[in-house]
């Protein structure tokens, strides 16, 4: 049950990013990073007791939010949920990233919640996650050794823990620029939006004409980290995307998630419904 | 454990709060700054009745919100949208369409409308129901309350109009 009284806490709010990366150096995995706050505010309202909080809102120079169509898109540690929803650069470049933000939450935690701290979070059942693994990208890290970049396919090891070393800070997330034939979307299944969803899903396909040259599918709430979905986007490469193509999925996804039960929806429906969600928006990606 | 100095502008007026690090904002509107209009709901973020609006029209969860780090912000609640003694027109509206039963997620659902209307002046039907997400009515269904939306922005573009 949650609580109504916070725990108690070392509260840090570092005005530099130096001062922050010296403050994590120090205290290691003692120290909690909150950007938004909306997912650790509600885990330390329930059991999670972290010594150390260390609040970004202070820290300058997170907030880079810059498209270059060369480049692809930048997006800070500070950027929020709400300022994706709000870019049009974002809406026409990355459909998959633009619709898991206006379905992701509601509008008071996506004036809050950050895309990076959707990331760092680790949940299976991300709604950003599940489009940002589907489109691709890295994780710019910035620790006492300097900056390094982890690809998206590394960023999750387990349930809720990431490859970032306690001394590091995640500083900016990278997205490569869609080509002429990309084509992305995403879609979730939930009872009302308020809600995390039963499962969620998103594709990125580079298609050239009527032919896929090359796929990457992602899905949640199907395993203890979102997962990608090799054997479909192989089932979907070099192929034109046509009924029979489409309908294999719901056959071939099933050797690639392990479902379970829970509060939000039972491993039989996630299953019935994993291949549905993959052809629907393959169907609508290519429509668009 | 430490406390902290912060300012915060509360319905207009500056003010000096000293407060704990685990003291969220709600908990430093109502028992420290004595404002009870924003309410205590379900504390997780599901239910808006804690919402507050920051920086003129942008809502957030004020259960959900360190106090500590709003340092230098400007927040409104319900309790400071009216002038002068008259309601605002996003009040108004809720009184003349009935969207208010128990009354306890109203302070939330006003402020979810200002913020809808400052976004869009004139919403459709679904783009308020995509919006008050977030906003929990466990007594009247939504329909009065959506009314009571439509409502004010007739009442806000005829005030504008007549400006």
């Amino acid at each position: 049950m949650s609580s109504r009284v916070l725990p108690d806490f070392e509260l840090f709010i570092p005005t530099s990013l130096a001062e922050c990366l010296d403050i994590l150096a120090r205290q290691g995995d003692k120290a909690t990073v909150m950007a938004g706050g909306t997912d650790i505010l509600v885990m330390m309202k329930a059991s999670f007791r972290p010594d150390i909080v260390v609040s970004l809102v202070e820290v300058p120079g997170l907030d880079a939010f810059e498209w270059d169509a060369a480049k692809g898109l930048r997006l800070g540690a500070a950027v929020t949920v709400s300022q994706l929803l709000a870019s049009a650069e974002v809406r026409r470049h990355y459909p998959a990233l633009w619709q898991a933000a206006e379905n992701f939450a509601t509008p008071q935690i996506r004036n809050r919640a950050t895309v990076i701290g959707n990331l760092l979070r680790a949940s299976p059942a991300g709604d950003c996650s599940c489009a940002i693994l589907a489109l691709g990208g890295t994780v710019v890290f910035a620790g006492p050794a300097g900056r390094r970049e982890v690809d998206i396919d590394k960023l999750w090891l387990a349930y809720n823990v990431t490859a970032r070393k306690p001394d590091e800070l995640a500083v900016e997330l990278r997205l490569p620029p869609p080509g002429a034939g990309t084509r992305s979307g995403f879609h979730r299944l939930t009872r009302v939006n308020e809600d995390l969803a039963k499962l969620n899903a998103a594709v990125r396909l580079e298609m050239d004409g009527t032919i896929c040259k090359s796929a990457r599918m992602a899905m949640g709430c199907v395993g203890p980290t979102m997962l990608r979905l090799p054997k479909c986007e192989a089932a979907v490469t070099g192929k034109t995307l046509d009924e029979t193509v489409l309908k294999s999925l719901q056959d071939i996804v099933q050797s690639e998630i392990s479902p379970i039960d829970d509060k939000r929806s039972t491993a039989e429906y996630r299953r019935s419904v994993a291949g549905v969600v993959l052809k629907r928006i393959i169907r609508h990606a290519l429509e668009a | 454990m430490k406390k902290r100095d912060i300012t915060l502008t509360v319905n207009g007026e500056v003010m000096e709060v000293t407060v704990a690090a685990n003291q969220t904002l709600l908990e430093v509107l109502r028992e420290t700054i004595e404002l009870t209009d924003t309410k205590y709901g379900c504390g997780t973020g599901e239910c808006g009745a804690c919402t507050v609006l920051v920086d003129g029209s942008k809502p957030i969860l004020s259960c959900l919100t360190l106090a500590a780090t709003m340092n230098g912000k400007s927040i409104t609640t319900a309790a400071g949208l009216a002038k002068d003694g008259e309601l605002h027109p996003v009040q108004q509206a809720f009184v003349e369409e009935a969207g208010i039963q128990c009354g306890f997620c109203t302070p939330g659902m006003v402020l979810k409308t200002v913020s809808i209307l400052a976004e869009n002046p004139h919403p459709s039907e679904d783009e308020i129901r995509h919006k008050l997400e977030g906003n929990i009515c466990r007594c009247t269904g939504y329909a009065k309350i959506v009314k009571s939306v439509q409502r004010a922005a007739d009442l806000m573009s005829a005030g504008k109009a007549a400006e």
